[in-house]
């Protein structure tokens, strides 16, 4: 009589033949994901609810990780954005004769917008501290009457509104023909106006600046930066030059787009004055870059961790699931051990279901992330950057949780004895 | 007559405190085209002896050929083949997935193959299910789901589901456990009529009415086999092999 052993392991040479020679029982794909689909679909609400840690966890990793693309500079953009997007450019050197070219041109607006980055860019001249010329609402020497002895005066090209941001609030400011024609017309800064009492512009008010009138056409107030010239009278290059001696341009102040600004800063002196940046002097916003980056990271660090806690319950609540799934379903795996699944079919199975199972949570939690990051672009007005490695490796996320979630249920189901699963009813 | 099961000296013990065993030197030889029935009160290792004949369970000692071949050697690969391709199991409990339908738990009989031979091909795999499930009169069920049905009508889609296959043995266990008079003799004409197709038959039953439908009979107690083996008859009506007062080991 020969005793066999329950479940002795054949010899390796057994197994090497059996392998060879292409024994056992094989289940063709389609029929293994056909099974594994039809079992979670048979409880689509439980499915459901399984997958939908996962949907969170996958939602939130895709949020984080989408936000992050797209805001990148917007979010120091919302507290310094007109700071991060200045740069202004002055020639430090005077030159030694004035009859010398001057460094800087009034065409340097031209200049400056040809650079890709530059949105706009405005040429001025400053009166320099000292020589101010007196600025008076009438030419009564009235000594009680308010003269505006703080006030400044600024020759500016027409750029000027779209550089600084700024609103014209009553009038208009001069164009490009008053400049051409040599007008004697001037713009008021906000402040300016009320020092000099000019309220109304319908009469066609003058101010004198150095005794010469100038006709006001406009008020400018609302300045998002170059704050000062809120208290200055501010007139075309070609009268500046022909009454008050203005003829050189002391500053060049440029509007960038926003992360353009170092570039810009590089590429303004060679722009102006080819051959002669040495005698320039560029002032740029700090770089950023690091430092937000630091913040940025702690944040989006935040987000992250807990997205992956979320992917982490998700894939307990799989394997949770699955786990019952398969104590309720012992005399199932009894009847397919019956039929001929061996172990690994039996493994095979709950590990696709567990998968489906992920994969429906990563699929509908990428879905709902990009719907989430497109949404909060929209309210915020920013383009949305959508990763398309991003949107592909979050349903096979997906799958790994399902796969990860599944493999003890797996282990536990392949492991059962047909007949002892049979009896379980 | 060529023989489909031989058991020789087959015993089965569990590991327990104290040792249990279920079955103990039962030799045993079935042939192809029998129709068998075995009998014995509860606990007497019926269930046993079905696992270790349809290879659900290895035996502790003794052989057993099947079809010629030993199969206790046989690596658990090659046993799963052999209930793939050889053999149809019908149980008390019927064991239909319940969220799917008749023919397709029928169909479950094809998606497990033994690698060796040529495959039925999947499509047309429903129809050989619905075609199994007029071989048990209910066609008129495809579509049906288990727990619209009676009874009887499940343990006829258990047995069309075990026919699919194209089984050398159908091995049932109590096939007639769970059902009323009316639905018994219903499935019993089913299995009849299938023997008389030439398929091998092994019933296990508590009632004596459904084992005298039986060719032969088989009886066990205390996992020995006390009546009906171990050859054949040659003669395979209903034979009265009643205990002869041989082994009076049960009251
Ligand atoms: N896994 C096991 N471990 C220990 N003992 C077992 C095991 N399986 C079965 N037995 C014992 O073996 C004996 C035979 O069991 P078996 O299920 O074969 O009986 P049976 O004749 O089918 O009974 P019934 O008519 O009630 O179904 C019983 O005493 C049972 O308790
Ligand atoms: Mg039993």
């Amino acid at each position: 009589m020969a005793m066999i052993e329950k479940g002795v392991p054949p010899s390796r040479f057994g197994r090497a033949v059996a392998r060879r020679s292409g024994t056992g029982t094989r289940i063709s794909r389609s029929d293994l994901v056909d099974e594994s689909l039809s079992a979670v679909l048979a409880r689509p609400m439980r499915a459901a609810l399984t997958a939908l840690g996962t949907v969170l966890g996958i939602a939130t990793l895709v949020v984080t990780i989408g936000i992050a693309a797209t805001a990148g500079n917007r979010i120091v953009g919302r507290f310094d954005e007109l700071t991060a997007t200045a740069v202004s450019i002055t020639p430090e050197t005077t030159r030694a004769s004035p009859d010398d070219p001057p460094l800087i041109g009034w065409d340097a607006p031209e200049r400056i917008t040809r650079l890709n980055g530059a949105v706009a860019a405005v040429a001025l001249a400053e009166s320099q501290p000292g020589q101010t010329p007196p600025v008076q609402a009438n030419d009564i020497k009235d000594p009680s009457a308010v003269t505006a002895r703080t006030l400044g005066v600024v020759a500016a090209t027409v750029d000027l509104p779209a550089t600084v941001h700024g609103r014209v609030v009553a009038g208009r400011f001069y164009d490009a023909g008053n400049v051409a024609r040599r007008d004697r017309v001037a713009v008021l800064g906000e402040e300016a106006a009320r020092l000099l009492g000019v309220t109304r512009l319908e009469d066609g008010p003058a101010v004198f600046i150095g005794g010469e009138p100038f006709t006001v056409v406009g008020v400018i107030g609302d300045l998002k930066r170059e704050q000062a010239l809120a208290a200055s009278v501010i007139v075309p290059p070609t009268a500046a030059a022909d009454r008050l001696g203005m003829r050189q341009v002391t500053r060049v102040v440029v509007d960038t787009r926003l992360g353009a600004a170092q570039l810009i800063a590089r590429q303004a002196p060679t722009a102006l004055a080819p051959g002669h940046t040495d005698g320039l002097r560029v002032l740029a916003p700090p770089n950023l870059e690091r430092a937000r980056g630091a913040v940025e990271d702690d944040v989006n660090g935040m987000f992250l961790v807990l997205g992956l806690l979320c992917l982490v319950v998700g894939a307990v609540g799989i394997a949770n699931v699955t786990l019952v799934g398969v104590m309720q379903r012992i005399g199932e795996i009894g009847l397919r051990r019956a039929l001929g699944a061996s172990r690994r079919h039996i493994a095979a199975q709950f590990l696709v279901e567990s998968a489906v199972l992920g994969l429906l949570g990563g699929v509908v939690g990428a879905t709902a992330g990009m719907v989430t990051v497109v949404g909060v672009c929209v309210a915020k007005d920013w383009t949305p950057v959508l990763d398309l490695g991003l949107v592909f490796a979050a349903p096979l996320a997906g799958v790994a949780v399902g796969l990860l979630a599944g493999a003890y249920p797996a282990w536990r189901a392949a492991r059962l004895e047909p007949l002892e699963a049979l009896r379980a009813t | 007559m060529t023989a489909l099961i031989e058991f020789t000296d087959v015993g089965r013990m569990f590991e327990a405190d104290p040792p249990v065993h279920a079955l103990r030197g039962v030799t045993l030889r079935i042939d192809r085209g029998e129709y068998v029935a075995v009998t014995g009160p509860s606990g007497s290792g019926k269930s046993t002896l079905l696992g270790l004949l349809g290879l659900l369970d290895r035996p502790t000692s003794g052989t057993y050929r099947f079809a010629g071949a030993e199969t206790t050697t046989l690596a658990e690969r090659d046993r799963a083949a052999l209930r793939a391709g050889s053999f149809g199991f019908v149980f008390q409990a019927f064991h239909l997935l319940p969220y799917r339908s008749t023919e397709e738990n029928v169909m479950l009989a094809e998606v497990y193959r033994p690698k060796g031979r040529p495959a039925p091909p999947r499509r047309g795999r429903r129809e050989r299910a619905l075609a199994a499930l007029e071989r048990v009169g209910l066609g008129h069920r495809a579509g049906f789901r288990p727990d619209r049905l009676s009874g009887g009508e499940r343990q006829r889609v258990a047995i069309a589901r075990a026919l699919l296959g194209d089984p050398d043995l159908l091995l049932c266990d109590e096939p007639t456990g769970n059902l009323d008079g009316e639905n018994t003799q219903v499935v019993l004409d089913v299995l009849e009529e299938l023997n008389g197709q030439g398929l091998t038959l092994l019933v296990i039953t508590h009632d004596e009415a459904v084992a005298e439908r039986a060719g032969r009979r088989i009886r066990i107690a205390d996992g020995r086999v006390v009546a009906g083996g171990p050859e054949p008859v040659d003669n395979p009506s209903p034979v009265d092999h009643q205990f002869a007062g041989d082994r009076p080991q049960w009251p």
